[in-house]
């Protein structure tokens, strides 16, 4: 689930570890009432700071996604039918938006990504 | 925020080599990164920070204690570990162990246990007989039995293999997810200190040349590609720092900025330059680009 973190990238390790989490809850790799590793587990699993941890699960517990209990750890809560899907498709709007931020940088053609996809995915868009 | 170690207008000098002015204040609970190159005074101010040398001037509290005349109080609630082992090598590592005890109150032997085990050490050892990654390993135990409030680590995994250095790092963060110490570290392993510190200093020449949030100092760091961007005499103020700018090719440059803001975009339109592209600089391009102007400036 946290394969991949980057810590020489600019998105502070707290939101990818966020973002991780929202996106195991929002495919249902956790499902609701799973735990989440513990702080200290996750913090040495990754080598990062105890309170880049502390401070991810703050956010999931803000955005409505988890619920920590002092001393039991911490939870991922029941959601509003929609939730899952909605935040799939927040997912899948990020990922297109680094693909033409990337086609941009190497001065490849919006037309171009568009065959690209066509091409791979096998379907024309009109 | 209060702070495990502040340092106010700290100079000393030894022979030819100079601290000058050295501000530094590590807040409580962080951990923070001390980079610098080799001879840049890291080691000289973790040692002023102990009391074990002292300054001409200036002004050090570590853990609320001023130094030196609260000095001994201070080190029974500190954990140091030196650049260069500093153990009888005659001794064993049980032996070693009982020694170092017996200064601490506050020694926790089910914790030295644990490590000892986890660190795979032979307690029947001579330490002269063991490995690098052994020694590191012994004096991590040895810090981390003892308790200590604040753990001041010099280089503790330079030069050591992968995987010394992983257990290393996974005993410190393990302690300090239960016990909210502070840590302060040196090390040339960039990339080790961009994974967990909150808080980095680069010092250079006896001198810190920034001490900065590590999020600040990512995030606002970057390289830009400029086109049609008038000279530097008639740029005027920017509002944000220009730490170097060079040719590409024709109206190019490549410039690299500090205190980057995302909507700075616009100062370029108005002095009639265009923005082509902002790039995100690592801990390592932004230490090193630092380290860069701050010599070009002096010089």
């Amino acid at each position: 689930m946290f394969d991949g973190i980057d810590a020489r990238s600019p998105v502070p390790l707290y939101a990818q570890i966020a973002e991780r989490v929202r996106l195991a809850i929002a495919t249902g790799a956790l499902g609701t009432a799973a735990a989440l590793p513990s702080v200290r587990q996750l913090a040495t699993e990754l080598r990062v700071n105890p309170a880049t941890v502390v401070q991810a699960y703050r956010d999931l517990e803000t955005q409505g996604f988890v619920e920590i209990r002092h001393g039991a750890g911490t939870f991922v809560r029941e959601l509003a039918p929609g939730r899952r899907a909605r935040e799939r498709s927040h997912h899948a709007t990020a990922l297109v938006r680094k693909l033409l931020a990337d086609a941009r940088r190497m001065g490849v053609s919006l037309a171009e990504v568009q065959k690209a996809i066509e091409d791979e995915v096998g379907v024309r868009t009109p | 925020m209060s702070h495990a170690i502040e340092i106010e207008g700290l100079r000393y000098r030894a022979g030819s080599f100079e601290l000058k002015d050295v501000d530094l204040h590590v807040p409580t609970g962080s951990i923070y990164g001390f980079l610098g190159p080799n001879g840049s005074g890291k080691t000289t101010t973790m040692r002023l920070v102990l009391g074990l040398l002292r300054p001409l001037a200036g002004r050090i509290t570590v853990l609320g204690n001023r130094l030196p005349e609260d000095g001994p109080r201070m080190l029974a609630r500190v954990g140091y570990v030196p650049e260069q082992p500093h153990l009888d090598s005659t001794l064993t590592v049980r032996e070693l162990i009982t020694f170092q005890a017996a200064f601490y109150p506050t020694w926790d032997r089910p914790v030295a246990e644990d490590l000892l085990r986890r660190f795979e050490l032979d307690e029947h050892k001579l330490f002269a007989r063991l490995s690098k990654g052994q020694k590191a390993k012994l004096m991590i135990l040895l810090a981390l039995a003892q308790c200590g409030e604040l753990l001041v680590l010099d280089e503790p995994t330079d030069g050591l293999d992968p995987v010394v250095r992983r257990d290393i790092l996974t005993a410190l963060l393990e302690y300090v997810s239960q016990r909210k110490a502070t840590i302060f570290i040196s090390s040339h392993l960039v990339h080790e200190l961009e994974r967990f510190c909150d808080w980095v200093a680069v010092m250079d020449d006896g001198r810190v040349v920034t001490e900065v949030p590590m999020e600040k100092l990512k995030q606002g760091t970057k390289r830009l590609v400029v086109s049609g961007a008038p000279p530097p005499e008639r740029l005027g103020e920017t509002p944000f720092v220009v730490l170097s700018r060079e040719r590409v090719n024709g109206a190019t440059e490549r410039w690299i900025v500090g205190n980057w803001e995302p909507d700075m975009t616009s100062y370029f339109e108005r002095v009639g330059a265009s923005l082509v592209d902002v790039i995100d600089l690592d801990l390592e391009d932004g230490f090193v680009e630092l380290l860069r102007s701050f010599r070009a400036a002096r010089a």
